[in-house]
């Protein structure tokens, strides 16, 4: 269904979530900025929902990954195994390599 | 930090989850209807209304209802799109609770 | 159901139904479900915001209605179905883990979603789903979310302390698995396909159906028989 088209990252890759500090709408929660990850699969070009809050529709598409993390690496106390992981979906600009 | 949005809550501390199951009133039911609607049509798109919903103060949203964030950020929105007034809204919903019945709904 | 209780019920002895009309008329007959509910202000917003709506030509109460019986097809009786497909077609299942859209609509099932995501549970990987910003949640194939799934306390907790929340769920992994949360922030709707349990092997479709509750399509249970009635 998907092809790579358009993806910066590809899957396997390290990435790290910015922090943007970005007032207003934004889909990043906080507990996982500044963190590292690997990219879990490219999902494709969706519109940015921080634009499409304030009623600015039908721009520009922008790469969406689902990035997964270690528990262990967002909480240092996390309860459970080191291989326990967390999968969310994060915007393109909100990532740099790590 | 940056500002955290009240709606962005992950990994805070909390209370138990409350597990008992609440039924869906009606009228909930047929609110998140209309709420579909108005989305389909274009009226307003859902990250507008995320973002009016993350506009309520932070003591509101801790105490509020989730069908009622539903009613209020659809209002807000609909307020700003110039759509509905917000004072007759209010006039309009204290008439209902005044008479005290269903007998406008349609 | 409906009846109108403001004309004379005398005039019509022909009906061959036989309401009970024992009780008084001094009170107002509850003639919609909730009205043995007290009316709110929530509700008297609700019942304003949409009267004005039309008035204004916004939308229209039949669009509503329609929406209504869209809305109400959309029960965890339908992800059930898509599960019990998948465990006993395999091809089925590889589309459903490809597109879950696509496979929700080959069987029947009217999406509202852009997308749906399918994911599944193996002897290695438990997957719990959770919408920490709001409360995404693929209604088309569950319905309206219950009270503890849009709680502040989940949203709060299963990113965290997942193990914890799964426990009291009555659900205990090993450590040998891994527990992985899903966060779902942002355009995907997730599902999960949970494994098949043993012993269902000479079931059949509407059958395995049958043991898949709505908590298990977001990997807060496990599938399992029916209660005995």
């Amino acid at each position: 269904m998907r092809t790579d088209q358009g993806a910066t990252y590809a899957a396997g890759e390290r990435v790290r979530i910015k922090d943007l500090g970005k007032p207003g709408h934004v889909r990043t929660p906080l507990y996982v900025r500044e963190k590292v990850g690997v990219v879990d699969a490219y999902i494709g070009q969706f519109e940015n929902p921080e634009e499409r809050a304030y009623g600015r529709i039908g721009r520009e598409r922008i790469p969406l990954y689902r990035v997964r993390l270690k528990q262990r690496d967002l909480w240092p106390d996390y309860e459970g195994p080191e291989r326990d992981t967390l999968v969310l979906e994060i915007y393109d600009h909100w990532l740099e390599r790590a | 930090m940056p500002e955290r949005l009240i709606t962005d809550i992950g990994g805070l501390p909390a209370d138990a989850i409350p597990r008992e199951e609440v039924p869906q009133l009606f009228w909930e039911k047929h609110m998140i209807a209309m709420f579909n609607v108005l989305w389909s049509k274009g009226v307003f798109n859902l990250d507008e209304f995320r973002r009016a919903v993350e506009a309520t103060p932070v003591e509101a949203y801790k105490k509020s209802r989730f069908y009622d964030r539903r009613t209020d950020g659809m209002t807000d929105l609909l307020v700003e799109k110039g759509i509905i007034d917000r004072g007759e809204l209010a006039q309009r919903t204290e008439a209902i609770l005044r008479k005290g019945t269903r007998d406008d709904a349609n | 159901m409906t009846h109108d209780h403001d004309h004379d019920h005398d005039h019509d002895h022909d009906h061959d139904h036989h309401h009970d009309h024992g009780h008084g008329h001094s009170h107002p007959h509850p003639t919609r479900e909730d009205d043995d509910v007290e009316l709110t202000y929530g509700e008297a917003k609700f019942i304003a915001l949409r009267a004005m709506l039309i008035e204004k030509g916004v939308i229209t109460g039949d669009e509503v209605r329609r929406r209504l019986e869209i809305n109400d097809a959309a029960t965890p009786h339908q992800g059930a179905r898509m599960v019990a497909r998948a465990w006993v077609d395999p091809e089925y299942k590889k589309r459903m883990l490809v597109d879950g859209k696509k496979a929700a609509i080959e069987l029947g099932i009217q999406v509202t979603e852009a997308e749906v995501m399918a994911i599944e549970n193996t002897p290695e990987v438990h997957n719990l789903v959770v919408c920490t910003l709001c409360s995404c949640y693929p209604r088309s194939l569950l319905g309206e979310p219950p009270a503890w799934y849009v709680s502040k306390a989940y949203r709060s907790r299963a990113v965290r302390e997942p193990r914890t929340v799964l426990k009291e769920f009555g659900l205990a992994f090993p450590d040998e698995v891994e527990v992985r949360v899903h966060d779902s922030n942002a355009d995907l709707r997730y599902v999960i396909l949970p494994l098949r349990p043993a012993g269902t092997e000479g079931m059949s479709e509407d059958e395995l159906a049958a043991l898949v509750s709505r908590d298990c399509l977001v990997g807060a249970a496990l599938p399992g028989p029916v209660p005995a009635a």
